[in-house]
């Protein structure tokens, strides 16, 4: 080993880098504690944390996909122009002329689809795990981390919903209309949130550029700053919520066994009765090994593999770009982006007529009943009274009835969107998949 | 025998890891560099040669003074050799005798530049300022097909270069 | 789990690199071996062996484009096109064909593009999609293709509705002559009487004026058979009106596929396009598309004569009434002149009866087209009335 020596102190390879296969437990702790990609993880993490099978890794995958976005997104930016004039334009360019142009698009958009599937099934995941609930560590606040990825949700929706108008084609064009005139309908706020997203009552310059800086700055920054404190929060609350319920079933043995001591814990520090305390009463023997290598290892495997997938899909699935918007013609059908036909079905078929008064459906189902939807999400962990037990379990049976109602929901979300996307053809009719829909009109 | 195949695998799984990354950040790098250009013409075609006007005139799209002396035609840059400012063309009340390579010329107009203080004789020397070297002069050529005048930027001449009709 | 089983992810993490480093490839591959570089390398190899390796040589290599800005248009059919300005190569197959040089001499490329009058996807670097044959093209190339497909009587016409971008207000446009001659169509029926055409015309029909920037989602397509396009929806619709759309009053002008076709390049044409001046052609017929004095004369006197109430009404567009002055352009219903008489002998009623109750087309007109009010009904009959009393005077002068 390299060892070159700076006023007196050590400075070897290794205190620059971190070691793949460290010699002691000493240095696969320093592995993580001194280096600054990796300080944020724990020294050792528990063996059921890192299998396949608990949390499905979807966390993860959702934040390579916003890697991949940020960088395949940062390109885009050198090569697209937002401005009414020329972003067709720049787009058709980057589809036919920029080297590679076409490939790193697709990337960028079958990622932000992935993203937008990914973030879905962590939250499905974390809820069918319950692994929103407090487990026993003091000082542990796992609801408020979930209140954070429901918003983490949400911004990831209206990030692609903002992106979606930047090729300002017919798809674009008409998918923001929809969008935007569902928001339209909120009571009091609606109107007034329209014309200051859009910056006007239309379309246009103005909204193309406000939908940009969102698109490009403000959101991606925002996904950023609350995914530091997701992570942040994880560390606080002791590790994924599975952690807890093997502590708990520990418990139960060690008093039988007689406790063990430890010289360090998961964080290498004991002070205190805190969340490390407790959880330092695992069999680290047989219950934990340390992050380097086999954390970050797999960490690596899942980004690779995610990174592979997006690049495998994009040679095959390219990203769409329709003709020129036209304002005056609208393509039928005219559809939201998928995530949002769920909502454009509701719309469609929540329209109420009580003799002479009628609710709009843009409001029953464009805004009360998603409002509320997000409202119970998001409280969700305040109105779960199952005990800790049910804590980072595989539907657990104490959680049996909520989670039926869980997974409903999400099935007829999913149904819905699936019927919006595959089965609506012109004029919003009904087509099943092997019907053919009738022959659009050209221009020759 | 059984080690080295372990040692191959692991070169191989490695060396694919690294070259799959650089393939693929090169795409970025690669996309950056353009393929085609949306810059603007370097050849302007002007009127027949008659119907310019005598003395000078100034040509916006390709920031090209053209002069025209009776049957003599000739064109000089606008573009300051030192950074790439629009010089302007000064003409003198008085015209005035200098010495340019060792000839003495009589002067009617100079080319001042804005930016840095540069200075140019009516036929491009540089006499005053940051400016490294006279200011180029530009082809002037009739088009075979219509007989008009046409300006090209992308062909340079030496100093004095002229176009009698 | 156990520990051993993590161990097994340096293996699946060398597997997917493989992978990943299989899948660049592809994509390598397909970024050295696009379409337009086989084009070039066989333009390379088809110069050397008709003029000579040395002209070969000088051919460079890359995506080649021609970008317009007055127009904000960029074509890179020249990628494929190499021999576009090429001399010798006049009889070469497509793509390496010479362009014809005269028509070139007019509109030089680096002021028009190519893709202004032939159509198609100037953007695109791939056959299929620069042809513009595609999803979500609505400019295909007007060629043999299109030809195929809608047949006109004669070939190399479709890209005559581009040449009316810019030659819009002329009479006469060399070389365009399906141009010409549906614009000598449109003066001799008599369009203007109830279309407004370059903001000038009647209010009867529809304005016309920029009818080519329609889109396809925008006409009624049930009637039509076959091939559904805005294309084939003029040509039919030109042909018989009634038949595409029932409650039209387009009166049927007994157009054959020439005059169909004509007429649907030139409505087509009809676009809103911002063209700088210089785009105009510079010549005696620029802004031509005005009425003579003789048709301002003529129309003042329907307008004003004594007939005004069926010209604004526009009862004449179907019927002539030639002792007003009045003529009809598509002459569908008998004169009027005699309507008097002629009635009783067609329907066996009273002209007063037959406007109240009309039988036959005119049931159908007077019932949703041309709706009159009791006052106008007895003013048409005195009107009829006067233009008999005029008819019999005519008929009996002639007599002697």
């Amino acid at each position: 080993m390299a060892e070159v020596k700076v006023n007196g102190k050590k400075l070897t390879k290794r205190s620059l880098f971190w070691t793949w296969a460290p010699r002691s437990e000493k240095e696969a702790g320093d592995s993580i504690v001194r280096n600054l990609l990796l300080h944020w993880f724990p020294a050792k993490v528990t063996l059921k944390s890192l299998s396949w099978g608990y949390s499905l890794w979807l966390g993860t995958i959702t934040a390579t996909l916003f890697l991949i976005l940020t960088l395949t997104g940062v390109v885009l930016m050198f090569l697209y122009v937002p401005s009414v004039e020329r972003a067709y334009q720049s787009v058709k360019d980057i589809e036919y002329v920029v080297s590679f142009g076409w490939f790193i698009r697709a990337m960028h958009r079958n990622s932000a689809h992935l993203m937008v599937a990914f973030v879905f099934l962590h939250m499905v995941r974390v809820f069918l795990t319950g692994a929103y609930k407090n487990g026993i560590g003091v000082g542990q606040n796992r609801p408020l981390n979930w209140i954070v990825g429901v918003i983490l949700l949400l911004i990831t929706l209206f990030l692609s919903f903002t992106g979606y108008l930047l090729p300002w084609d017919q798809l674009a064009f008409w998918a923001i209309t929809v969008g935007t005139n569902i928001a339209k309908n909120a009571p009091i706020v609606g109107e007034w949130i329209r014309f200051v997203l859009l910056g006007g009552h239309e379309i246009e310059q103005n909204a193309l550029i406000r939908f940009y800086v969102l698109h490009c700055f403000f959101l991606p920054a925002a996904v950023l700053i609350l995914f530091s404190y997701h992570m942040w929060r994880i560390r606080k609350d002791g590790g994924l919520a599975c952690v807890d319920n093997l502590v708990l079933s520990q418990k139960k043995e060690k008093v039988k066994d007689g406790m063990k001591s430890k010289t360090y814990s998961l964080l290498g520090l004991t002070a205190g009765r805190t969340v490390q305390v407790e959880t330092s009463l695992i069999d680290e023997e047989k219950y934990t090994v340390n992050s380097v290598p086999f954390l970050i290892r797999r960490i690596g495997l899942v980004m690779l593999g995610t990174f592979v997938f997006v690049v495998l899909i994009s040679l095959f699935i390219h990203a769409p770009l329709e003709e020129p918007a036209n304002p005056n013609v609208t393509p039928n059908p005219a559809k939201a982006p998928w995530y949002f036909l769920w909502l454009q079905e509701l719309v469609a078929i929540t329209t109420i007529r009580i003799g002479g008064f009628v609710l709009n459906g843009a409001l029953v189902g464009g805004i009360l009943i998603p409002g509320i939807l997000v409202i119970l999400l998001a409280i969700w962990p305040y109105l779960d009274k199952s005990s800790n037990l049910s804590t980072g379990v595989w539907f657990s049976k104490e959680r049996m009835r909520q989670n039926i109602v869980f997974l409903v929901l999400c099935f007829l979300v999913i149904v819905l969107i699936i019927i919006g996307t595959y089965m609506r053809g012109p004029n919003w009719e009904f087509y099943f998949p092997w019907e053919p829909w009738p022959q659009l009109p050209k221009k020759f | 025998m059984k080690l080295d195949r372990r040692e191959f695998l692991k070169n191989l799984g490695i060396g694919s890891l690294l070259l799959a990354l650089a393939g693929q950040i090169y795409t970025w790098v690669r996309s950056l560099f353009p393929n085609v250009s949306y810059e603007g013409t370097r050849r302007v075609k002007l009127d027949e040669p008659d119907k310019i006007p005598d003395g000078v005139t100034f040509i916006d799209d390709i920031k090209t003074y053209i002069f025209r002396e009776g049957k003599t035609f000739y064109a000089i840059s606008a573009v300051c050799t030192h950074l790439g400012c629009t010089v302007k063309y000064v003409g003198l009340s008085k015209p005035k005798v200098v010495k340019i390579g060792g000839k003495e010329v009589e002067v009617k107009w100079e080319f001042h530049c804005p930016c840095h203080g540069s200075k140019f004789y009516g036929d491009g020397t540089n006499y005053a300022g940051p400016a490294p070297r006279p200011l180029d002069w530009v082809k002037v050529e009739v088009s075979p097909e219509d007989g008009k005048l046409v300006v090209d930027l992308g062909k340079k001449v030496s100093q004095n270069y002229k176009l009698t009709v | 789990m156990d520990k051993s089983k993590l161990k097994k992810d340096v293996t699946i993490v060398y597997a997917v690199a493989l992978m990943g480093l299989i899948v660049t490839i592809i994509m390598y591959i397909g970024y050295f071996t696009p379409e337009w570089k086989k084009y070039q390398s066989e333009f390379k190899r088809y110069v050397s062996e008709k003029l000579g390796e040395e002209k070969a040589k000088a051919i460079e290599f890359g995506v080649k484009q021609i970008y317009v800005k007055e127009l904000n248009r960029v074509d890179r059919c020249i990628t494929c096109h190499m021999g576009y300005e090429w001399k010798g190569l006049e009889n070469a197959p497509n793509p390496f064909k010479t362009h014809p040089k005269e028509i070139l001499d007019k509109h030089p490329l680096q002021k028009y593009g190519c893709t202004i009058c032939h159509g198609g996807q100037g953007y695109a670097l791939n056959k299929e999609e620069a042809h513009g044959f595609i999803e979500h093209w609505e400019e295909p190339l007007l060629g043999k293709e299109l030809e195929d497909i809608y047949r006109p009587p004669d070939r190399k016409v479709l890209l005559q509705m581009n040449c009316n971008i810019c030659h819009r207000y002329d009479t006469l446009t060399p070389g365009a002559d399906y141009i010409n001659y549906a614009k000598k169509l449109v003066k001799e029926k008599g369009c203007r009487a109830c279309h407004k055409i370059n903001g000038r015309g009647g209010v009867i029909g529809p304005d016309l004026t920029y009818e080519g920037d329609k889109a396809p989602e925008q006409f009624d397509y049930s009637r039509i058979g076959g091939y559904k396009s805005v294309f084939a929806w003029h040509v039919a619709h030109f042909k018989n009106p009634k038949m595409v759309s029932p409650e039209s009053i387009m009166p049927e002008m007994g157009f054959g596929s020439r005059e169909a076709i004509a007429l649907t390049l030139l409505t087509m044409s009809w676009k809103k396009v911002n063209l700088p001046p210089e785009y105009y052609p510079q010549s005696y017929t620029a802004l031509a598309d005005l009425p003579t004095p003789e048709e301002i004369e003529k129309e003042r006197q329907m307008r004003e004569g004594e007939g005004a109430f069926f010209v604004n009404k526009g009862c004449f567009v179907c019927h002539s009434i030639s002792v007003f002055g009045i003529e009809s352009a598509a002459k569908i219903g008998p004169d009027l002149s005699n309507a008097l008489e002629d009635v009783q002998s067609r329907f066996g009623k009273t002209l007063e009866n037959f406007i109240k109750e009309p039988t036959g087309t005119m049931s159908i007109v007077l019932g949703s087209q041309i709706m009159l009010t009791d006052s106008e009904k007895v003013q048409v009959v005195e009107l009829l009335t006067k233009a008999y009393e005029k008819y019999r005077k005519q008929q009996l002068t002639s007599k002697h």
